[in-house]
């Protein structure tokens, strides 16, 4: 780490948010490690289905959400940056984009569950088609929870709640957006591209 | 390199390994080799993302070791069910 970039970060051993936001996060992190060896466990059960059931789904689709989850954690670690910086209009800004790829991530689902059901892939289809529902609604379930955190730390930061300071519940909101977008980090390889 | 530039150069690497990953999954013939990048792209990415947008490089040690912990079981489990899968 060189010393510009380490000077900028907060000091050594300290926690982003709140210890409160991260007991929820090691839950979050929990419940998807039980989703995934729901997973595992069926890969070695159904190997044929695993194998073939990738090809079933829309590639471009699980392409466009990991750009979208991985460019809203790229925006949010900005708002972060801009409001050390005292710029709040500025850190709007950033959070007005993590919005956008939330909504696109949102509208990108729905077309996809659209989608599959044109082309028969259904949960009923067998192990893998149920997985993959599993997974993906529960995924969409936690990027809805933050959006709504989201529109909050908007409202806050456009009324100069958070200063360079002061801005835990930003760091809290912002750890939780990267949580789910690591989760989808997972998600993305094991359903659309391990054949 | 400063905190800002770092996240961005990193944003636009985990944007090309992304659309690498959709490459390879979209042309690549399945097996060990394919799958070995694949899980190693996915440790990776998640590495990136806990140490540099999440800030844990030099976070409270103990949150740090579980999010990386995440990305050292997961993958291994990841080539654990492959392997499982394909035996005869």
């Amino acid at each position: 780490m060189s010393t510009a970039y380490a000077e900028q970060l907060p000091a050594a051993g300290h926690i982003p948010g709140n210890k409160g936001m991260w007991a929820g996060i090691l839950c979050e992190m929990t419940e998807f490690a039980v989703l995934f060896t729901v997973y595992f466990t069926a890969r070695v059960f159904f190997p044929q289905e695993f194998r073939a059931g990738p090809s079933d789904l829309n590639l471009y689709a699980g392409t466009l959400n990991t750009l979208l989850m991985i460019s809203g954690s790229y925006f949010v670690v900005n708002a972060v940056i801009a409001i050390r910086e005292n710029r709040a209009g500025l850190s709007v800004r950033w959070l007005v984009l993590v919005l956008l790829a939330a909504a696109g991530y949102m509208l990108t689902k729905y077309l996809e569950f659209g989608w599959n059901t044109a082309h028969g892939v259904t949960a009923g289809n067998g192990a893998f088609y149920t997985v993959y529902y599993y997974l993906t609604l529960t995924h969409m379930v936690h990027v809805g929870w933050g959006m709504i955190g989201l529109l909050w730390i908007i409202v806050r930061t456009r009324s100069g709640a958070y200063t360079p300071a002061e801005h835990e519940a930003m760091e809290s909101f912002a750890s939780y957006w990267h949580a789910t977008d690591l989760v989808w980090l997972i998600i993305f390889p094991l359903l659309y591209l391990l054949r | 390199m400063t905190h800002k530039q770092t996240v961005t150069l990193l944003w636009l690497l985990l944007v090309g390994l992304t659309l690498g990953g959709t490459l390879l999954g979209e042309t690549a013939q399945p097996g060990y080799g394919v799958m070995l990048v694949i899980v190693l792209t996915m440790a990776f990415k998640g590495r990136m993302v806990i140490d540099h947008f999440m800030e844990l490089k030099n976070a409270n040690r103990l949150i740090r070791r579980l999010m990386q912990a995440y990305f050292y079981v997961l993958p291994l489990a990841t080539v654990l069910s492959y392997v499982l899968s394909d035996l005869p």
